[in-house]
């Protein structure tokens, strides 16, 4: 029997509470979790089709913010600059 | 401020604290301002206000508190109230009303997107950027406190002034305009994101 078939055909294809659901989902990614939730959620993973994709896409959504939003080098200049007002405001 | 507060600390703490605990923020202070701004200039004008400020009211400050929440929302402050003047974003009536919008805490979260994983793994950070710099001003900095600074809910909170569940919503909208965002390059990209027929 093909496994990976298998287990997602044991999903539930409709959430039972989105909303609640969802809002879990988003906070555990964003750290907020307690413990509790955190133990609700491996069971939403396996569970609940519309649980699982939505995680995974939140997910990765956290993560490409996270790792590619390019970031702009500070000009060399402005911490002396800042440095240099403050002396003057002393 | 107060007469008391004025004394807490001496002119070798308060080098000690601006050197210590307000500098090492200055790479993160430059990034947020200028997602704000757009503007090189503006962002350096921004941070160094930033900065100025809090040297002015470096007594206000809880020596081992969270420097950098302190120092987020004295930026934010100064944004709203200078640099948003000066640029064409809404008028203060105009914001407020839109305020009112965003700070409802009843998220419809219902909406599901039918954006695929591969297709947001494959983009590239100038597309990631370009879709974050493209949100309202209110949505972009959810998004950037809490993901690219990672600043927690309550820090969140504080830094803007609103409620915990208001950064929830705010959040959760704001990330959904994004995914919208990255649908339209993804299909760009020729990735199918419709749904079968
Ligand atoms: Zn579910």
């Amino acid at each position: 029997m093909d496994k990976n078939f298998n287990s997602s055909s044991e999903r539930k294809l409709n959430c039972r509470d989105v909303g609640k659901c969802f809002k879990l989902l988003e906070s555990i990614l964003d750290g907020e979790a307690d413990l509790e939730s955190k133990a609700l959620l491996d069971e939403k993973l396996e569970k609940c089709q519309p649980c699982f994709e939505h995680f995974h896409l939140e997910k990765v959504i956290r993560e490409v913010l996270k790792t590619k939003c390019t970031k702009r080098v500070v000009p060399v200049e402005l911490a002396d600059t800042i440095r240099q007002k403050i002396q003057e405001i002393k | 401020m107060s007469e008391v507060q004025r004394k807490k600390y001496s002119d070798k703490d308060k080098n000690a604290i601006f050197d210590q605990e307000f500098m090492p923020h200055i790479d993160s202070m430059y990034n947020f301002a200028y997602r704000l701004t757009f503007d090189e200039d503006d962002a350096k004008d921004l941070v160094q206000d930033t900065y100025l400020k809090a040297y002015r009211f470096i007594n206000s400050f809880e020596r081992g508190t969270n420097a950098k929440a302190w120092l987020f929302r004295i930026l934010k402050n100064s944004f709203i109230n200078e640099y948003r003047k000066k640029s064409k974003q809404p008028s203060k009536v105009d914001y407020q009303e839109v305020e009112t919008y965003y700070n409802s805490d009843n998220v419809d979260y219902n909406m599901t997107s039918d954006l695929r994983v591969d297709a947001v793994k494959d983009m590239l950070g100038d597309e990631i950027s370009n879709a974050l710099n493209s949100l309202a001003v209110d949505f972009r900095t959810v998004i950037i406190l809490c993901d690219l600074e990672g600043f927690t809910y309550e820090e969140m909170a504080k830094i803007l002034d609103i409620p915990i569940g208001t950064v929830r919503s705010r959040l959760h909208r704001a990330r959904n305009l994004l995914k919208e965002k990255l649908k339209g390059y993804a299909q760009n990209m020729g990735y199918d994101t419709e749904e079968d027929q």
